[in-house]
């Protein structure tokens, strides 16, 4: 296990001696160059493992130890008598203050590197352990434990030393846990107290699928595990057997499965899951970490590997949905109230320059296969017609430029919040598909935070509210012709995917490595009994009581078996 | 010394990444180097102060050096500046 304390220490005040002084002033140069070294170490790993345009981060960090006014400013603290890591910490919670209140947002996007370095610096002058993930060595198999994962954590980690991750911050849907699973790497999240009660170098066990670390398991446990992980392995050997088989029901009907893809490099693994086409192409991982939007140019060649990856099968690309918990290059107001604040395509559209780069790499990857656009967060067709406006102006300076794209790519719009499902029939006129996201779509019917770990039991899918949505939805957007996919990651639990099914669903779009499981799922029942099952799910007075119509149908069909156990957060 | 007006025209500003090259081109003078904007003055060779500019897409800055090579440190960074630092 390797525990990463990446938090700002508490430093003691300590006065040295005026013949101290040199001295302590060479201590702080050496531990400046060490750190400098560290950095260009983790640079040169990043620029391996994620690209030149992530590590440039760490330079950044290098110039500000490199900083004269900086380095003078801590070094006249210590001419007063001021220990080297005291001075230091005096300067950087100076600067780090002034940068977080400063009124430029492209400032306050900066805090994180300077915090960053202070962790750094001050680990080297107390002696501290180094906590960087990139000392893991390869073949490690360590579990990585920290509070949360960071852009500048995320991009070092080094897949071949870490073996799994174990957060106190996030949810099972948020960020994190979708960054995890794009890694594909096994994780909990939401260990509030984890780093308290670990010292570092315990051995531990990490079980995603019922979400626990067991620390220092004894040997019978450890069996247990590896019993288990057998199993799983065997259960996962014999669902690989489905990739190339159809996904039918057992009356008939025809379920179309696409994949989530966060990364194009995930593309591969989605291509070959058994996954007919991309339901959901997230395009956040654009901008995370990084330190500028990306141009056209870089857009286009990551949409396109995808949409060729799928050799003519649709990709639905969704445009960027930064805001709210992934911040996004460029900086962004600090908001309140953030996940309805000022993100996706309500900043797209104020940012049309920018919004207008996304939609040109589009068309022109449109080219390459079957991509379709789709826009997230929509509460009007206001919206809608705005993106369509925009869409146009986009292949006119294309054209102008002689660039080859297609014109015609079906535009849609992610059905996410109650205004959206609520004017379906009004949408429906105006777009080419619907796809329903059904995280955000319980967390905004439900005003429940995804993110909020004491609310983690309220956030219940099953909900009559959420259903009821779901259902009109499906109903107007089938009855005007559309498409009507779910593409969120709940569509991949048994429980739900049943649901949907029953109330009329015909696309899921699932994380890739679930594809096989929702395939199996779906040949094991009928389109009536999943209709039936739906129909008394929605008669139910609350979610509870929705789960147990839908388990109950669900067993008679499948038995006690395994993948029933992961059953949905109810309390 | 020697003064010399640009406008930053890369579409993200001096954010971090562009600080840290006008920094580097910045140290290999001996000349003082200072930026200006608006009433805010800021040492061309320090990361810190650069980024404290907060100059985004199309603030005007003042190039200002003092020294032995003075005439060659304005004319770098300006250059660094107007090249948009390899945006499109």
């Amino acid at each position: 296990m390797h525990l990463l304390r990446w938090e700002v220490p508490d430093v003691a005040p300590r006065i040295i001696a005026d013949d101290a002084i040199d001295a302590e002033i060479e201590r702080l140069r050496d531990a400046i160059d060490g750190a400098k070294e560290r950095l260009a170490q983790v640079r040169d790993r990043a620029a391996a493992h994620a690209g030149p345009e992530e590590a440039a981060i760490f330079d950044v960090q290098i110039g500000i130890l490199d900083d004269h006014d900086l380095r003078n400013q801590v070094e006249s603290y210590i001419r007063q008598n001021l220990a080297a890591e005291k001075a230091f910490d005096v300067v950087l919670h100076e600067w780090r203050a002034r940068f977080a209140h400063h009124s430029s947002p492209m400032m306050r996007e900066r805090v994180g590197d300077l915090t960053d370095v202070h962790i750094r610096l001050l680990s080297l002058l107390l002696g501290l352990p180094d906590h960087d993930p990139v000392e893991v060595p390869k073949g490690a198999k360590a579990i990585l434990v920290t509070h949360d994962l960071t852009p500048s954590l995320t991009v070092q980690l080094d897949r071949d030393a870490i073996a799994a991750i174990a957060t106190e911050a996030g949810t099972r849907t948020s960020h994190v846990a979708i960054l995890a699973r794009s890694l594909g790497l096994p994780a909990v999240v939401g260990l509030r107290d984890a780093i308290q009660r670990l010292t570092g170098g315990e051995h531990v066990v990490l079980d995603g699928s019922t979400g626990t670390l067991v620390i220092n398991p004894t040997d019978a446990e450890v069996a247990v595990f590896h019993h288990r992980a057998e199993r799983e392995a065997r259960d996962e050997a014999e669902l690989r057997l489905l990739v190339a088989a159809d996904s039918v029901t057992t009356d008939g009907v025809r379920i179309t499965l696409r994949a989530n893809v966060d990364l194009p490099e995930e593309s591969t693994l989605a291509a070959t899951s058994g996954a007919e086409g991309v339901g959901l192409m997230r395009t956040e991982f654009l901008v995370v970490g990084r330190t500028a939007m990306p141009d056209e140019e870089e857009q286009y060649r990551a949409y396109r590997r995808v949409v060729e990856a799928f050799d003519g099968k649709p990709v639905v690309i969704r445009t960027f949905d930064i805001g709210g918990d992934k911040l996004p290059a460029g900086g962004f107001p600090h908001e309140a109230n953030p996940f309805l604040g000022w993100r996706a395509i309500r900043m797209c559209l104020d940012e049309s320059e920018m919004f207008k780069v996304q939609l040109r790499a589009l068309l022109r990857a449109g080219m390459h296969g079957d991509a379709r656009i789709m826009l997230p967060l929509v509460v009007s067709v206001d919206e809608v017609r705005q993106a369509h406006r925009l869409l146009d102006e986009a292949a006119a300076e294309l054209e102008e430029r002689g660039v080859a794209f297609r014109r015609d790519l079906p535009l849609g719009v992610m059905v996410e919040t109650p205004a959206a499902a609520m004017s379906s029939d009004v949408l429906a006129k105006e777009v080419a598909f619907f796809s329903i996201g059904t995280n955000d779509l319980v967390q905004y019917t439900l005003a429940v935070d995804r993110g909020n770990v004491n609310l983690a039991s309220r956030f219940t899918p099953l909900h009559p509210a959420v259903l009821r949505l779901v259902k009109r939805t499906v109903e107007i957007g089938r009855a005007a012709g559309l498409e009507v996919a779910v593409c969120g990651e709940m569509a991949s639990q048994p429980v739900m995917a049943f649901a949907l099914i029953g109330l009329g669903v015909r696309q899921l779009s699932v994380a890739p490595r679930t594809v096989t499981l929702v395939k199996h799922i779906v040949r094991g029942i009928s389109a009536e009994l999943a209709a039936e099952a739906a129909e008394a799910a929605l008669a139910s007075d609350n979610a509870a009581g929705a789960e147990r119509q839908l388990t109950g149908r669900l067993r008679a069909a499948f038995g006690d078996a395994w993948f029933l156990g992961d059953g949905l957060l109810v309390s | 010394m020697i003064e010399r007006s640009v406008q930053v025209i890369n579409r993200n500003g001096l954010h971090a990444r562009p600080a840290a090259e006008i920094v580097k081109a910045a140290a290999k003078f001996r000349s003082d180097i200072t930026i200006v904007r608006d009433d805010l003055e800021v040492n061309g060779k320090s990361i810190m102060g650069v980024m404290m500019l907060a100059a985004e897409y199309g603030s005007e800055l003042l190039l200002r050096a003092d020294g032995t090579d003075e005439q060659d440190a304005v004319s770098a960074i300006a250059k660094l500046i107007e090249s948009k630092f390899g945006e499109s």
